[in-house]
């Protein structure tokens, strides 16, 4: 088993690299670059070309490269010039509040996507079964943002049932759970109802498979009930591919994070990026757009290793 | 040279459409042919302001009332849907083309060309698509055809897998060694044999291409680096009501955000269909 962790671990590092490639091409695609950000818009080119230089602007790319990776490797993330901060102090203020966001989103959508994916596939092609099927269509192809606004209208400005936006209440200065649980509540359900959709439709499908097998058969002949049948032995192999599902889901939740955010004006990762976006602030983006990186290959890695522990099927060698 | 004729068999074979796509198929039929020929039987223009009828509800004179410069909302949404469909159609095209190229290219030559190729797609799927799409819209935020160019980019890796994989399998057919025998080249096997008788995959993937791409206009939009206003877009327009949800302007809220859900709807369901139909004939062959 740690053979198979220690080999899983070594593949994932050509992807870390590819992603910090990645990150450094669009560096220095973009337009400006940090002297002329750092040197300001009136500056001459002569304050430029010395900037430029201050920086190492000037030397040869790989060595720009491999100087940018060696500062990473020691937790660099860059340097945010237009809100004169380093970067990793910016995500680090905000990297919690959004991997709360996303966690709660998570636990969601599995409490609801899988007994939705479960009854679907028991009762497949009956009008439940569409019906279900319509509103799973329907909210894959909503706008999130237009969902967002609705929760808002109707829990937050009729029913008053939650706040509007923000982490916490302004006035509360201690870190209380239900004032933070009430700001969480309409954020993790924008972010939860695509992954829903997708999961519940995943789940339907995965479990209809499974159904079909002599094994399910073998199961109801021995007269066990529908309810062992079903979440015993058939929603555990239909799980089993559910893993990685979840693992490539990562990187969606934390692209949704950035519109949920912005909705709710919920001060996390995505809020900065889009700040930073318009802000064209492209260190900030980079150092996230790396970090992000990081914890989806890493997020991943872990769905592989969940997938080896839950199938004896896939050989740790 | 014969050339193999491509497997269209789950396009050819008897369609047996059931409602739910057939309705889709009509509704996306309807929305293209009103955005196309509307704004000009509709003789209301898309762009004139007049203030003092600003926020008016709908009315014999504006089906769909007036927003908030007393521009007609029924044009603006009909132009707006022009720009949210080329969007999301050539978008997907772009992404279908760029995914397509790429992936018949690591499938069909194997070895360490598709290790590497397929490593690239692991790295950019390890990045959010909407944080590239943010920092590119960002970047190079212009006009209407760098958007196009920039969501279609940023979705090609999930079609580039499918492709890829539908090749390695077709590579092995009899025709494919047929063709080589002849003497054609490895161009000629996979633009004339291998992406047309992938075409089924390629379509329905082109289909739910459209649907994303559609919602990603939308989202860049709401984020202020989609489509620029004064032009309208289904996104814009969505965006652009979310203040008018407290006056109550049901009319400036209600048209765009249906349009969206219902057309993306649509697309996805078509596509949902024609794999459904596609893994049925896989089963039955």
């Amino acid at each position: 088993m740690s053979t198979f962790i220690a080999r899983r671990l070594l593949w994932s590092i050509p992807t870390l690299l590819g992603v910090t490639m990645l990150t450094f091409v669009l560096i220095h695609i973009a337009p400006g670059g940090p002297a002329l950000a750092l040197a300001g818009q009136r500056a001459t080119p002569a304050q430029i070309a010395a900037v430029t230089h201050a920086l190492g602007l000037d030397r040869p790319l790989y060595i720009q490269y491999a100087r940018w990776l060696g500062a990473l490797l020691h937790g660099d993330l860059g340097y945010s010039y237009v809100q004169q901060s380093p970067v990793a102090l910016l995500v680090a203020q905000r990297l919690p509040q959004t991997l709360l966001l996303m966690g709660s989103a998570l636990l969601a959508s599995v409490v609801l996507a899988v007994p939705l994916g479960v009854y679907q596939a028991y009762r497949r092609n009956t009008t439940f079964d569409r019906v279900a099927s319509v509103f799973v269509f329907l909210s894959w192809s909503m706008p999130t943002f237009w969902f967002g606004t609705i929760l808002i209208a109707i829990f937050a400005v009729t029913l008053r049932w939650f706040p509007v936006g923000g982490l916490q209440t302004i006035d509360t200065t201690a870190f209380d759970w239900p004032t933070r649980i009430a700001h969480l509540v309409m954020p993790a359900a924008t972010l939860a109802i695509v992954s829903v959709a997708g999961w519940s439709r995943y789940i339907r499908g995965s479990m209809i498979e499974q159904l079909r097998e002599d094994y399910t058969r073998t199961a109801v002949a021995k007269g066990l009930s529908t309810r062992r049948v079903l979440f015993r032995h058939t929603l555990r192999n239909a799980l089993i591919p559910f893993i990685t599902l979840l693992g490539a889901t990562i990187p969606a939740l934390f692209g949704g994070a950035i519109i949920t955010e912005q909705i709710f004006a919920y001060p996390g990762m995505g809020q900065l990026f889009w700040q930073s976006a318009i802000d064209r602030d492209y260190p900030t983006l980079l150092g996230m757009t790396v970090l992000t990186g990081v914890l989806v290959v890493l997020g991943n890695l872990f769905a592989d290793v969940m997938y080896a522990v839950v199938d004896p099927r896939v050989r740790y060698d | 040279m014969i050339d193999a004729l491509p497997d269209m068999t789950f396009v050819r074979r008897r369609i047996r459409l059931p409602w739910i796509a057939a309705t889709c198929m009509a509704w996306v039929a309807l929305v293209v042919l009103a955005c196309a020929l509307g704004p000009a039987l509709l003789h209301v223009s898309a762009a004139a302001t007049d203030v003092a009828d600003a926020y008016a509800a709908p009315s014999a004179a504006h089906l769909l009332g007036t927003d908030g410069l007393g521009r007609d909302e029924l044009a603006r949404l009909l132009v707006g849907g022009r720009i949210t469909l080329s969007v999301g159609a050539v978008a997907a095209l772009v992404a279908m083309v760029i995914g397509t190229i790429y992936g018949s290219t690591a499938g069909y030559y194997g070895g360490w060309l598709d290790t590497l190729l397929m490593r690239v797609v692991d790295v950019f799927l390890s990045v959010p698509t909407l944080f590239l799409l943010l920092f590119l819209a960002a970047m190079f935020h212009g006009n209407l055809v760098t958007l196009m160019i920039v969501i279609g980019a940023t979705s090609w890796l999930g079609p580039s897998r499918l492709v890829r994989g539908e090749v390695l399998t077709l590579k092995e057919r009899l025709y494919v060694e047929a063709a080589r025998s002849l003497g054609a080249g490895d161009g000629r096997i996979i633009f004339r044999h291998l992406i047309p008788n992938a075409a089924g995959t390629i379509i329905t993937t082109t289909t739910f291409m459209v649907a994303s791409a559609m919602l990603a206009e939308t989202a860049l939009s709401y984020l202020g680096i989609g489509v620029r206003a004064p032009m309208p877009s289904w996104g814009n327009l969505l965006s652009g009501a979310q203040s008018d949800i407290f006056a109550g302007a049901y009319w400036l809220i209600l048209p765009p955000g249906l349009a969206i859900l219902t057309t993306v709807c649509s697309f996805n369901f078509i596509g949902d269909w024609l794999r459904e139909r596609q893994e049925r004939a896989l089963a039955e062959s």
